[in-house]
């Protein structure tokens, strides 16, 4: 039996759309996250994947607790923490970090990179004093591959790749148990992506972190997952083991998302047929009735126009929301 | 057949406070009628500024240092401003990333195309509507007439990339050069992008530039690649050659670390070190402090381009596979 660390169950997250000019109306809401279920197992990575605005970045934000769930439950190691209030929130805080996308600003810009590798640490109390969570700094350059007297440099003073490392220094620095890593790699040139996705491995092997990879870089979540959810304006369509969903995808979304993912490879370009999708995605105010996706949907029928599809496991693995998967 | 663009020995310089920065250096290519060139590299290595170059876009600091762009026959970097009006935008025209800065908010559609159609060519407003609608169709937007009186805020991204691709071939140009025209998009808007200006191309037979990061998209597009990295040409083949015989250590170790859809891989083999800060390197090969595959003449000179097989040029004095 794997253990579950992270456990979300039926997570909504709505936003208010107001509206007027000294009394605010609210006019309508956008289901950002609307129902998500998904479990992560330790020690593995699960990814979310999707277009923008999707909702995979809030699902992050409310795992974290850094935007509050409108409905649902989050479960951590057994523990339900999406009603807790701050100081109760603490301990768990201490063993959930997270890497944003963009190193340019997410590291002060008038801290040194010392003091915000050592900030986490002294805050919870990891280390007991200053020098404690220095020399412990220093150890923290070395593993994810900068100098320590890179220590008393400003951010500025880095590349992209490099800041990023610091970031990953400062997320581990309090010894979590589970990061959020959303889309750390998709500022960064291609050179440099590996090195740090190989670091996010290398750390998972050694400390057996479990991940929570967002990304709309298919090739990479192949590459980095064990499980991945794939969504579509605020819902998982499809869900299950990364190489079965990608050897054989279920929903047509998620077909479609594959076809549409160029392979580095001319001859294979050249022999592929693609899903052309018609149309963009739909507004997340006013979203189709029936399934989300039957307006692009090529296989659409016409229950597909009336109701929402099931979200239900049609085989050991695999869960899909979707009439025609039988 | 006869090429329809040549550069040669082309070099621009940005003269900064803190240096010289050559974003491209000693870049030369052919483009044949009907071909699709892919340029292939990283931020800074100078795909933008060759084809800004080409366009006569280069803005101070910017200074193009030397070399020649025939177009059909004529150095273009000879003509004074006025002659290049006329082939800017009628003759070789462009397609930008952000389809959102591209195009101007305070005008519709319609105005905009019309415009651009009535500066290069003589035609009446009524024509010039009638063409203005045509190209809509073309690029796909339903109910074109209606739409030409849209501004561009009520479009989303990817009809506002096909509105830009429409204003790019209004005038029939016989280049087209897209400047990463799908990297602002998502993967799927992307995928009908792309399918829009691969069939319009052959439909057209229009000879394109294509410039992207993006390995797999240049994999879709591209016949022939060229492979760019601190500001100068690595390689240059047939999309085959490149992506099967890559033959720079640059090209050969970028194709092993990035990951794939449709293969599971135990272990990407990441490049190490940092792309080139671009100001005042010394003149040597600008890959030589990542590159296992160093000699010592490396440190001596930049290695010539030469042709390895026909076709296949490679920047290199120790090419993977000795250059076979």
């Amino acid at each position: 039996m794997t253990e579950i660390l992270l456990s979300v169950k039926n997570l909504k997250k709505y936003f208010p759309v107001k509206q007027g000019f000294l009394i605010k109306r609210v006019v309508a809401e956008i289901k950002a996250v609307d129902d998500v279920s998904f479990e992560i197992k330790k020690g593995k990575t699960f990814a979310l994947v999707g277009e923008s605005g999707c909702g995979k970045t809030t699902v992050a934000r409310t795992v974290l607790r850094l935007t509050d769930p409108t409905a649902g439950e989050i479960f951590f190691e057994g523990s339900e923490i999406s009603k807790l209030r701050y100081k109760e929130l603490l301990p768990f805080r201490r063993k959930m970090q997270i890497v944003f996308q963009d190193p340019m600003s997410s590291l002060n810009p008038r801290m040194t990179v010392g003091q915000i590798v050592t900030e986490p640490m002294l805050f919870h109390k990891v280390a007991k004093t200053k020098n404690e969570a220095y020399e412990r700094a220093k150890k923290l350059m070395e593993m994810v591959g900068l100098k320590t007297f890179h220590l008393d440099r400003y951010p500025h003073q880095f590349s992209g790749g490099q800041r990023q490392r610091i970031a990953i220094a400062r997320a581990i620095a309090i010894e979590p148990e589970f990061l959020i890593l959303d889309e750390p790699t998709s500022s960064l040139d291609v050179s440099v992506q590996a090195q740090i996705i190989n670091l996010f491995l290398d750390f998972q092997q050694q400390f057996r972190f479990s991940y929570l990879f967002i990304s709309h870089n298919l090739g990479l979540v192949r590459f980095i997952s064990h499980d991945v959810g794939i969504m579509y304006l605020g819902k998982i369509v499809e869900m299950g083991e990364t190489d079965g969903v990608f050897e054989e995808p279920l929903h047509p979304y998620s077909k479609a998302l594959l076809s549409a993912t160029p392979i580095p490879d001319p001859e294979v370009e050249r022999a592929r047929q693609r899903i052309i999708l018609r149309g963009g995605v739909p507004s997340p105010i006013s979203r189709p009735s029936g399934c989300f996706f039957n307006p692009r949907c090529p296989f659409k029928m016409q229950v597909c126009e009336k109701e929402y599809p099931e979200f239900r496991q049609v085989s050991q693995n695999r869960w899909v929301a979707c009439h025609l998967v039988k | 057949m006869e090429n329809i663009l040549s550069v040669r020995n082309l070099s621009t310089y940005f003269y900064m406070d803190e240096g010289v920065v050559a974003a491209v250096d000693d870049v030369s290519f052919d483009l044949a009628p009907r071909e699709v060139l892919g340029i292939v590299g990283e931020t800074g290595s100078g795909k933008s500024v060759t084809v800004k170059s080409i366009m006569r876009l280069i803005k101070f600091p910017g200074k193009i240092a030397g070399g020649e762009i025939i177009y059909k026959g004529q150095d273009i970097l000879k003509l004074d401003e006025k002659d290049m009006y006329k082939i800017r935008g009628k003759e070789i025209s462009m397609v930008f990333q952000d389809p959102m800065t591209s195009l101007n908010p305070l005008y519709t559609i319609g105005d905009q195309l019309i415009e651009t159609i009535i500066q290069h060519q003589k035609v009446s407003k009524e024509e010039a509507f009638k063409r203005a609608v045509e190209m809509l169709s073309l690029v796909q937007i339903p109910e074109p007439e209606k739409r030409m009186r849209s501004y561009p805020f009520e479009f989303s991204g990817g009809m506002r990339q096909r509105v830009v691709i429409a204003i790019a071939l209004s005038c029939n140009p016989s280049i087209l050069i897209a400047d990463e025209p799908t990297t602002a998009l998502d993967v799927t808007i992307q995928a009908q992008i792309l399918d829009l200006m691969k069939s319009l191309q052959q439909k057209l037979g229009t000879a394109m530039i294509f410039i992207t990061h993006d390995l797999g998209v240049i994999a879709s597009m591209a016949h022939r690649i060229i492979v760019m990295y601190g500001g100068k040409q690595m390689e240059m083949g047939s999309a085959n050659d490149v992506f099967y015989n890559p033959t720079h250590p640059y090209t050969h170790m970028l194709l092993r670390s990035i990951p794939r859809i449709d293969r599971k891989i135990d272990r990407l083999e990441p490049i190490p070190g940092q792309p080139p800060r671009m100001i005042d390197i010394p003149k040597v090969c600008p890959f030589l402090p990542r590159c296992p595959r160093n000699v010592d003449e490396c440190n001596q000179r930049i290695p010539d381009f030469v042709e390895v097989s026909p076709g296949h040029f490679v920047r290199c004095f120790n090419p993977v596979g000795g250059g076979k």
